[in-house]
């Protein structure tokens, strides 16, 4: 057995590391760079029932040491994912996660029935979306709303369930166990964190949706500070991620108390990113002489 | 990683940067940061090849905001970050061609020049080039072409007679791209649009550059930055 080969949710990975959903589209984009297969999962760019053209404006805004974006989703849809998108990425051989939204509770629902027949390994649910049956609050606010979504969800899809929490929840933690609770069989954190920019040239917001969600090494000490609070709240596997550029960055989550790691935005920066932060992985179990690398896993 | 050969300043703000290891086709780009590993600034910034011999690419910038500032301050023989060749260039065609650039818009123009040139001597190359107030280069590209116009302050796209058959390719700040798609539309005339886009990846992953056209949203980055100006939607 390799030394950095984890179990997530009782799939097999090479490694502990994903590309995050919405940086990899699906699995694709990066392989003139490397071969996506070296990756230990990828994260499908988030779709919703429909598919989406996504915001206008300004979409993405670089921030220090990370950056805004606005992109609002643009997918192709549920339906085009399974018939079009799928069969590619399935070649890849890692393990496949399909990263799904909604903006209501029906679309959820539909969009998870559809996917419970569809040859993915893991069904990582965003819950950042907003309810717009509700005023617009994302699902992922509270631990009723987001306890509802995965329960609804988790009845009509046999996959395993990862649950991609919000930051931006005013109580984390009970939103984590609300989930957990709910049927989830896993927990993936954090999605972006709400930001903003404004234009002082123009005297105005740099987005049209005035918001925008924060990326990058900016974030990486509070996306490690919430996740080593999930971790003791819960005792489901959690997926951390947040701001992760190097494999010294990857290991501060796994000591956290994270069975994986996802990364994203780096890859925009460097595309070698991932690749890069799996042999240094490797390189530190040889070096510490682990049989694998989860030894390390919540120690800290 | 490429290294820095010269870095110099060609107008108020606007650098022409020459680096190693760049090789690119007319209309591509690189996506370039001047603090290799550096997490601050975090993104490369798009920049259009200008020129390219065999390995080697010129990129031609105006300095707008922190990274691109970063980039004025390299020196021969600093490192930076360039990823790329990015996006799908211009096609090289057998017939005329006349180019219209808007200020820094310029910058993918001349190679595509100097490239149908080395291909197609016996063709007609022109070149109408728009500044709002310095102009740069505009000597280079007139040893390329037979017919070209410099215009200073006032529409570049006014001065192109888009009923000459050539091939015409555009580049340059949205309104002048739009009077150029107008123009060419009532001419009948086939118009190219390389266009511009904020973005992070560059390859075609975060969907930062979406542009709307007639089918649907395509990536600047990946899908362009080259497109028929029919297509888009501007």
């Amino acid at each position: 057995m390799s030394r950095l080969q984890v179990n997530l949710l009782g799939v097999s990975m090479k490694n502990p590391v994903i590309a995050a959903s919405g940086t990899f589209g699906f699995g694709e984009e990066y392989r003139a760079f490397f071969d996506p297969g070296l990756l230990g999962g990828i994260s499908s760019k988030g779709l919703t029932l429909h598919g989406s053209k996504g915001n206008g404006g300004v979409r993405v805004w670089e921030t220090p040491a990370g950056m805004l974006n606005s992109i609002g989703l643009e997918n192709p849809g549920v339906a085009h994912f399974i018939e079009r998108e799928l069969p590619l990425m399935r070649r890849i051989p890692s393990a496949l996660l399909c990263n799904m939204g909604g903006h209501s509770l029906e679309d959820y629902e539909q969009g998870a029935a559809m996917l419970d027949k569809a040859d993915i390994d893991i069904l990582e649910l965003n819950i950042s979306c907003p309810n717009v049956k509700a005023g617009g609050m994302a699902f992922g606010m509270e631990p009723a709303t987001a306890a509802d979504v995965v329960r609804r969800v988790r009845a009509l899809c046999h996959h395993p369930l990862l649950v991609k929490l919000s930051p931006n929840a005013p109580d984390l933690i009970a939103v984590a166990r609300a989930v957990e609770e709910a049927g989830a069989d896993g927990l993936s954190l954090t999605n972006t964190f709400l930001g903003m920019a404004i234009d002082v040239d123009r005297r105005r917001a740099v987005f049209d949706n005035v918001y925008a969600g924060l990326s990058g090494p900016a974030i990486l000490p509070l996306a490690l500070r919430m996740v080593h609070q999930v971790c003791k709240a819960v005792t489901i596997p959690v997926v951390g991620l947040g701001g992760i550029a190097t494999w010294r960055d990857a290991l501060c989550f796994l000591m956290a108390g994270a069975t994986a790691v996802q990364m994203g935005t780096a890859g925009f920066a460097d595309p070698l990113a991932m690749p890069r932060a799996i042999e240094g992985l490797e390189k530190y179990c040889e070096e510490q002489g682990l049989q694998n690398i989860l030894e390390i896993r919540g120690i800290v | 990683m490429a290294v820095v050969l010269e870095n110099k300043r060609v107008a108020p703000d606007v650098y022409l940067m020459r680096l190693t290891d760049t090789p690119a086709k007319p209309g591509q780009f690189y996506m370039l940061r001047p603090l290799p590993g550096s997490l601050e600034p975090l993104l490369g910034r798009p920049i259009s090849v200008f020129d390219c011999e065999g390995c080697e690419s010129s990129f031609l910038y105006r300095v707008v905001g922190k990274g691109t500032e970063l980039l004025s301050q390299r020196r021969a023989s600093d490192s930076v970050d360039a990823v790329g060749p990015l996006g799908n260039g211009f096609p090289l065609e057998d017939r005329d061609l006349t180019v219209v650039g808007g200020g820094i818009g310029i910058a993918p123009l001349y190679y595509l020049l100097k490239a149908h040139r080395a291909r197609f001597p016996g063709r007609k190359r022109s070149a109408y080039l728009g500044f709002s107030g310095d102009s740069f280069l505009t000597e280079e590209f007139s040893a390329l072409c037979d017919v070209s116009k410099v215009n200073i302050g006032g529409f570049v796209t006014d001065d192109v007679d888009f009923s000459v058959p050539a091939l015409y390719c555009a580049c340059g700040p949205t309104p002048m791209l739009r009077a150029a798609k107008k123009r060419a539309e009532a001419a009948g005339a086939a118009l190219l649009l390389s266009l511009e886009a904020r973005m992070a990846c560059g390859v075609g992953a975060c969907l930062g550059c979406s542009c709307a056209t007639i089918s649907g949203n395509r990536r600047v980055c990946k899908d362009g930055p080259v497109f028929p100006a029919e297509e888009v939607l501007l």
